[in-house]
């Protein structure tokens, strides 16, 4: 009888790596779908936007945009816009996450669906339907005329106004869905426990109830407010060419320079802040976890 | 210049595009395939029906129809070197713009007859195929028939007051502007080009910012503003406003101080049939077919030959912004100015824009 | 941390109902002061919806709770000053163990050094002194109930409710924190209740045990009564083993089949009874006999060797199955072999009427 040192060990390897082969071989379609339809025009349009018209390279875009006073603005504007739509969203989201995490399972799940709901229209159709509704001859204006509580037409729309309500309508289920979960996550019992010990339903909500959302709460704000950043359609439909976010600034050189490159730059620019952003943002949310909001 | 009049709906045109490029698949090898792209929707139809389908048949080519939403996507083509227009339609300033960046082929006018057309409609780079007005426009239902007459109208709130609509982009913005300063129509372009000029023109728009309560951005927009009853007085496209007003719109223009201003037909700098292209360029100047394109939208005919065959409606043609009466009281855009100083008059009035 | 006055808790016709099902059915219950007493039942029996009324977060349909004097019924949770111990415990993940503890310091607005200091003392009550900065997620599972205990008595509450606090230990860290729990209780003397459903958590620990089930307190007793003497059916089968053989007691006697048997007490009435065997009361005779043991025959269907001792399995006269346990030392009976058990007088006890299944 032969002895072999270690019985089929090269064979056992074999089937190991087969296996996570197999394993990256599932993740390939998407892998392959965000490097052909992210990684490459990104990619090409930040290349462009280190050419100038006689396509050499150079930094005209970007010098451009430091000194037109005009850049920095709606850079500011879409930064404002972005960080109002988000606290709205949270002052509005906020409480109604909360109601909703209270009900039993069934009826809540039901308002979710109600919550979903603005998905199904296109964002183009609910942006012209708050036009309809905000215009100076518009339903709101009308019957707050006609009823008497106001007396001049208010200008709800073609502002910062209008825009932040559009912004806000559609924004608001993606803030409520991780606040949502993530107070339905938290066990009933720390609340009987902060009631037992003595704080009273505000002190048990601001002390246990809040902190516990509050990564649900980071990550639906983070949600929103980048997501915001690169809003067209709203500020354009409702902001009566007032709210010129970055957005609508590169749908302006475009026409104006016949130049990709002009308006890639700012994409750039855009990316390159949302990045940091988002970096920040995660080093807050890190700092949340070392605190113990991720320990069950 | 005004490339947003013609963005909408491309499904259509990309339809049309489609068969006609079933056709020409099967028709390539008999006879010769003319690509042409223009900005789709109802303007393209028009333009299809009128101009580009006639013109091939009594040619005898083959036709191709595209869509773009502009230069930019020329120069990107151009830029690969991959161009396969042969005739891009495009605003009047946009072509003279390209036409300088020498992305367009000089125009023959041996081949391409303009000799009956109005002053100033047919450039080196691109012949003019309409013609339109950027016109005060005004709510009837505020003003009655006591209209503003004129640019200096249009900023007296005193006098008019009400919500004033005005254009978010700089083409077009600066000349009413100093015409409302009481700069006389033929010297607009001269102060402008003037050291001071531009700051002088966004001065005075910046003085009607508290009163505008929309800065538009599209013809669509404008038109649709006041359907609304949104302001009671605007700048806008004299076509879209016969639209609404159609449709019921409380509206009223005048000719009166308005901008002429032109779209136009251009050849890219390596079309694959350059020389086809000027003999299309020729048939479709000629005025039975300019005649024919008014049927569609009521901008005027660039040959004003046009006027003369008696297939335009005498009360109709009175409408057109080409007709004589109405074209001695405006002001024709200069596109020359534009090819030098837009980009500088841009950037001052996203400024003062977003001030 | 020192012995409080403790208070006593007095609760009638306490009532909870979900539609048709009666979760409470008009409970009175009396806890003495200072007492450890334990709520025992089966899951569903109601035990916990008690202990949550008298934490405040479950609210009765009608019925009084009073801890000393005052009605606390309508009172809120917070401002019911009841020390709890949850299940799993309900330590706040997003604080360190030295927060948890001083969270009902801090809404008592207790100073910061006196917080510091008593939390400190909880900690070395709980034997988890120097703990304060550990994340709760750090803590094991024996850790962690000892920290909610802390938690739950810090603030010096005169009522201690425990929501069966050591169930989600193992058997061995389980046993060891019973003996403390019990010990903390005679050190503090804090009225407690606490909830189990493991009868042998309760016979270890408390005073008294009240066996609940279908929300109604079946038997409300000292544990060896309870044991012992059990007050119906439910009781004796819930807690420990037993067999029931049908006897019939006459004017002079008592009878299971054949056998004579004498009673520890005489039954309220005559005619057909239940005697309770609790096998771990039962011993092989072996010839010697006392007159105050009764000798039930039985038969050996099959001895089985279990290291500490050989489980005699046996059928009586009545073909009743009854397992006993004798010596490993002695000779294993064979299978067939009759052989004679004895019980004594004192546990031949036969149950009482009517306190039986609700």
């Amino acid at each position: 009888m032969t002895v072999i040192a270690a019985p089929n060990a090269e064979g056992l390897r074999r089937d190991a790596a087969v296996e996570r082969l197999q394993l990256f071989a599932l993740g390939g379609p998407a892998v392959l779908l965000v490097i052909v339809t992210m990684i490459v025009p990104v990619g090409w349009l930040f290349w462009l936007s280190f050419l100038n018209d006689a396509g050499e390279f150079s930094l005209e875009h970007y010098r451009r945009m430091l000194v037109q006073p005009s850049y920095g603005r709606a850079f500011s504007l879409t930064f404002e816009v972005s960080f109002l739509t988000t606290a709205i969203c949270i002052v509005l989201g906020y409480p109604l996450a909360y109601v909703l995490s209270q009900l039993p399972r069934r009826a809540a799940n039901i308002c979710m669906i109600a919550v979903m709901l603005p998905f199904w229209t296109s964002l183009l159709v609910r942006t012209y339907a708050w036009l309809v509704l905000l215009h100076r001859q518009g339903v709101i204006n009308t019957w707050g005329i006609k009823l008497g509580l106001w007396e001049a037409p208010l200008p709800l729309v073609h502002n910062l106004n209008g825009t932040l309500i559009g912004m806000v309508h559609i924004m608001l289920p993606f803030l409520i869905l991780p606040v949502y979960s993530s107070m339905r996550a938290i066990d009933r019992d720390y609340l009987k426990a902060a009631a037992n010990l003595g704080a009273s339903p505000t002190r048990a909500f601001w002390l246990v109830f809040l902190p516990l959302s509050l990564p649900g709460l980071l990550a639906g704000s983070l949600i929103v407010f980048i997501l915001c950043l690169g809003f067209y359609v709203t500020p354009a439909v409702l902001g009566g060419g007032k709210v010129t976010m970055v957005a609508n600034r590169i749908a302006t050189d475009i026409e104006l320079f016949f130049n990709w490159g002009a308006a890639s730059s700012l994409g750039v620019v855009l990316f390159v802040l949302t990045g940091l952003i988002l970096y920040a943002a995660s080093r807050l949310v890190r700092l949340d976890r070392l605190l113990g909001g991720g320990s069950h | 210049m005004n490339n947003n009049k013609k963005s909408g709906s491309r499904i259509a045109a990309i339809l049309l595009g489609g068969l006609a490029l079933s056709f020409g698949a099967i028709n390539a090898s008999a006879q010769q395939t003319l690509t042409v792209v223009s900005f789709g929707g109802s303007y393209q139809e028009g333009q299809s029906k009128a101009l580009f389908q006639p013109a091939a048949k009594a040619l005898g080519i083959t036709l191709k129809e595209e869509t773009y939403t502009g230069i930019a996507d020329l120069r990107l083509k151009a830029k690969a070197g991959a161009v396969t227009w042969d005739i891009v339609a495009s605003g009047s300033g946009s072509a003279a713009r390209a036409g300088a960046e020498g992305i367009l082929d000089k125009l023959d006018y041996k081949v391409i007859d303009t000799k009956d057309f109005l002053p100033n409609l047919a450039g080196d780079y691109c012949v003019g195929g309409d013609v339109f007005s950027t016109v005060l426009a005004w709510n009837t239902k505020t003003f009655g028939d006591n209209g503003p007459k004129s640019w200096a109208d249009f900023w007296d709130v005193k006098k008019f007051p009400g919500k004033r609509s005005y254009r978010k982009g700089v083409a077009g913005a600066l000349e009413p502007a100093l015409m409302a300063d009481g700069v006389p129509a033929d010297k607009v372009y001269e102060v402008l080009s003037a050291p001071g000029g531009i700051e002088r023109a966004i001065k005075k728009v910046k003085e009607l910012k508290p009163h505008v309560a929309v800065w538009w951005s599209s013809g669509a927009q404008h038109a649709q503003l006041m359907k609304d009853g949104e302001v009671d007085m605007i700048t806008g496209w004299n076509g879209r406003f016969d639209v609404v007003a159609k449709d019921g719109a409380k509206v009223a223009y005048t000719f009166n101080q308005a901008l002429l201003d032109y779209d136009c037909f251009a050849v890219p700098k390596g079309a694959p049939n350059k020389d086809l292209a000027m003999k299309f360029l020729a048939e479709i100047s000629k005025p039975q077919y300019q005649a024919e394109f008014t049927k569609y939208i009521t901008y005027g005919p660039t040959n004003k030959k046009a006027y003369d065959l008696g297939t335009i409606d005498a009360a109709y043609a009175k409408k057109l912004p080409s007709h004589p009466d109405n074209a001695k009281n405006q002001l024709t855009i200069n596109l020359e100015w534009y090819i030098k100083f837009e980009a500088q008059a841009a950037a001052a009035y996203e400024n003062m824009l977003s001030e | 941390m020192t012995r409080q006055a403790a208070l006593p808790i007095s609760v009638r016709q306490l009532t909870k109902r979900y539609g048709s099902l009666t979760v409470l059915d008009a409970i009175d219950l009396d806890v003495r002061s200072g007492e450890f007493l334990t709520l025992l039942g089966p899951s569903g029996s109601g035990k916990t919806t008690l202990l949550m009324m008298l934490a405040g977060f479950v609210r009765p349909d009608c019925g009084i709770i009073r801890f000393g004097d005052a009605d606390v019924v309508r009172l809120e949770p917070h401002k019911r000053d009841v020390g709890m111990v949850f299940q799993n415990y309900a330590l706040f993940p997003h604080m360190d163990v030295a927060a948890n503890i001083a969270f009902p310091l801090k809404l008592r607005g207790v100073g910061k050094a006196e917080t510091a200091e008593r939390v400190e003392q909880a900690l070395e009550l709980v034997k988890l002194g120097g703990y304060g900065a550990r994340r709760v997620d750090q803590l094991s599972g024996g850790q962690r109930q000892r920290i909610a205990l802390a938690r739950a008595i810090v603030f010096e509450p005169r009522i201690l409710l425990m929501d069966e606090p050591l169930s989600a230990l193992d058997k061995q860290l389980r046993e060891h924190m019973q003996i403390e729990l019990r010990q903390l209780h005679e050190r503090l003397g804090m009225t407690t209740v606490y909830v189990t459903h493991d009868q042998r958590e309760a016979l270890t620990m408390s005073d008294r045990i009240a066996v609940i089930d279908h929300g109604r307190i079946q038997q409300l007793d000292a544990p060896h009564v309870i044991y012992d003497r059990p007050a119906g059916r439910f009781v004796a089968e819930f807690i420990g083993e037993s067999t029931f053989v049908t006897v019939d007691v006459t004017e002079d006697d008592c009878r299971f089949g054949d056998v004579s048997l004498i009673l520890g007490e005489t039954p309220a009435r005559l005619g057909q009874h239940e005697l309770m065997i609790r096998p771990e009361r039962l011993s092989i005779l072996d010839g010697k006999q006392s007159p105050d043991i009764n000798v039930l025959p039985a038969t050996v269907r099959a001895s089985i060797y279990q290291g500490d001792s050989i489980l005699v399995q046996t059928l009586l006269a009545d073909g009743t199955a009854v397992s006993v346990r004798a010596s490993a030392s002695v000779k294993p009976p064979a299978a067939g072999e009759p052989i004679r058990l004895g019980l004594r007088a004192a546990d031949t006890y036969l149950l009482p009427d009517g306190a039986g299944r609700a």
